[in-house]
């Protein structure tokens, strides 16, 4: 980073945070600060949506998969839009008719509040750990990068997002995510042309697509079932969908999001704009990672990208062989693809087997090192490859990229803190401005405990996995819940929150036996709702409160 | 806090008449998306 790219950093910084605060400004009542008085239009959730979801493992963490695994990743996106079409015909019109804040409190309208407290208890523990994790990862890649300790990255992040999220509310951290979202697009797009300006003259961007493509890096598509495989068509289209269906539909962190639209077509079109624009951009993005992967055929990178493990290794009495063998491997590596480019019969297989060799030798290299080196891909290019200013505005956006996922998250936090345990339990009788204030402070809470939760979680490897690893653990669970709710008019409180139990019961048991974690949605809501209409059977009556 | 009844607006969307009709479109471009995947992943399969 040089000086132009600190001025560029801070300035965005400074920009995005006023600017947060600009258009939160007014949030002076519970209904502005939680759903900003239910004025937003449809492209502002849409690409806070967006925005939130991106996050930082956009840049961290979704080209790296691509570069070394290649571009099937696409696929765990397959099933978003089926499930937004479904909630736009569900949940968007329940939840905005039955006039609450979150998506709990309708539980207990429909249910009763053992079954909303329960949920309300899961979703504290999986957001609040996901809010721990979205700080921890991205301020342990950042703070090697930049050069600064781990502790003071961490603060910076969590304090300018308890800034902007405590004074502006749910309006500030919209509309913050709205520039935010434009910006990691510009981001992205320059990252991309400067990938295909840093191959060599003799190679073409077709070329270089064939090369992405012989060392498999295109497989966007996977037909093949295979329960262990994390990524094919199945597991998107129906794992992708029951996790998109939970996430958007029992997560409070999105349910908030659309509940603050000015209708429910408005809320409908933001769903529906993530539904279309979503899948074409992660494919863009995967396909920027295959493109690096070509660039660095031919510009030589380090044995590991992470500097400190690095200069760890270098320190060690097996590195000099190391990165001998290193460097024939790369030699080798690249006569080989300067042969699929000759088109060379036997080119591609001499490819692939080079490409082994190289991986083989950077996993003995990590393992060396002590860790997985591949959230520092992405960043070791565009610190090393963009143009002087550029590198300092990707980073910023980065950086306010993992802040713009953990607002939303401490905002919904907030949100159910008040609402779901504050309010139902404690003042039932409060003011406006009381329930106001204790929303202000529970945000810094949350801030705070995200912090201290990140300073101790160090340890994580690919950061997108865990995130969504860890949420798959629970979402399958509470989005039985709410199908119960919905769509099995004589489900009793007692049937669903059994069932809500025997899901998570099952979702423990199957995590035993596959990492294949799309399938733990699945598993979890199948048997919530098996379980609560099987207990209801003997149930005649129509529910009680709400109804879809 | 307010618990005030608020008026719920549902109106029609800005194209396609009906929402019914928006969903259609929604499910028929992602199959679009997922076909020219394939076509891409297996023209550029090793």
């Amino acid at each position: 980073m040089r000086p132009l790219d600190w001025v560029v950093l801070v300035g965005w910084l400074i920009f995005l945070i006023s600017y947060g605060l600009y258009r939160g400004r007014g949030s002076n009542s519970t209904d502005q600060f939680l759903l900003a008085g239910k004025t937003m239009p449809w492209y502002a959730m849409g690409l806070s949506i967006m925005a939130t979801q991106a996050s930082a493992t956009t840049f961290i963490s979704t080209t790296a998969q691509a570069y070394v695994d290649g571009m099937r990743f696409v696929q765990f996106y397959f099933g978003l839009p089926l499930a937004m079409v479904i909630l736009s015909a569900t949940a968007v019109p329940i939840f905005h008719r039955a006039n609450v804040y979150t998506a709990y409190e309708y539980l207990e309208k429909r249910f009763d509040v053992k079954t909303r407290l329960l949920v309300t208890i899961i979703f504290l523990i999986s957001r609040g750990l996901g809010a721990g994790i979205s700080l921890s990862a991205p301020a342990i890649v950042l703070s090697v990068v930049l050069g600064w300790p781990y502790q003071v990255t961490l603060m910076l992040m969590g304090g300018f997002v308890a800034i902007y999220t405590t004074m502006g509310g749910i309006k500030a951290v919209t509309w913050a995510d709205v520039q935010q979202m434009t910006v990691i697009l510009f981001a992205l797009i320059l990252s991309f042309i400067t990938a295909i300006t840093l191959l060599p003259h003799d190679v073409s961007f077709m070329e270089a697509v064939k090369l992405a493509g012989a060392a498999g890096r295109l497989n966007a598509v996977t037909t093949t079932f295979d329960w262990n495989d994390r990524y094919n068509i199945w597991t998107g289209l129906i794992g992708g969908m029951f996790l998109a269906l939970a996430y958007f539909g029992t997560d409070q962190s999105q349910v908030q999001r659309y509940l603050t639209g000015k209708s429910i077509g408005q809320s409908r079109l933001g769903l529906l704009f993530n539904a279309m624009a979503k899948v074409p951009m992660q494919f863009f993005i995967l396909f920027i990672g295959a493109m690096v992967f070509v660039v660095f055929l031919f510009q030589k990178p380090p044995v590991l990208f992470n500097p400190v493990q690095m200069e760890k290794i270098q320190q060690s009495a097996e590195f000099p062989a190391l990165q001998q063998r290193y460097d024939a491997a790369f030699q080798n590596r690249q006569e080989a693809a300067r042969a699929v480019l000759a088109d060379d019969p036997r080119a591609g297989v001499n490819f692939r087997t080079a490409q082994k060799q190289l991986d083989d030798t950077r996993a003995e290299a990590q393992k060396l090192a002590g860790g997985n080196d591949t959230n520092y891909i992405f960043l070791s290019f565009v610190t090393n490859f963009l143009p002087i200013g550029i590198v300092g505005l990707v980073v910023g956006v980065i950086f306010t990229a993992a802040m713009s996922a953990i607002s939303g998250e401490i905002n919904s936090l907030a949100t159910v803190s008040v609402i779901d345990v504050y309010k139902r339990y404690m003042t039932k009788d409060g003011s406006d401005a009381h329930y106001l204030a204790a929303s202000r402070i529970t945000t810094v809470f949350w801030a705070i405990y995200a912090m201290v939760f990140a300073s101790f979680a160090t340890n994580f490897g690919a950061l997108i996995e865990l995130v969504n690893y860890v949420g798959s653990l629970f979402y399958g669970g509470m989005l039985g819940v709410f199908v119960l709710a919905f769509f099995v008019k004589r489900c009793t409180s007692n049937a669903a929150f059994i069932g809500v139990i025997a899901g998570e019961i099952a979702i423990l048991i199957t995590a035993q036996f596959t990492g294949a974690y799309l399938w733990f949605n699945v598993i979890g809501c199948v048997v919530v709702v098996a379980v609560g209409y099987g207990l209801s059977l003997g149930n005649k009556s129509a529910p009680v409160g709400v109804s879809s | 806090m307010s618990d005030k009844h608020r008026d719920v607006i549902d109106e029609a969307p800005p194209f396609l008449g009906k929402w019914s009709n928006v969903y259609r479109f929604v499910i028929i471009y992602l199959a679009a998306v997922i076909t020219l995947f394939y076509f891409f992943t297996a023209a550029y399969r090793p």
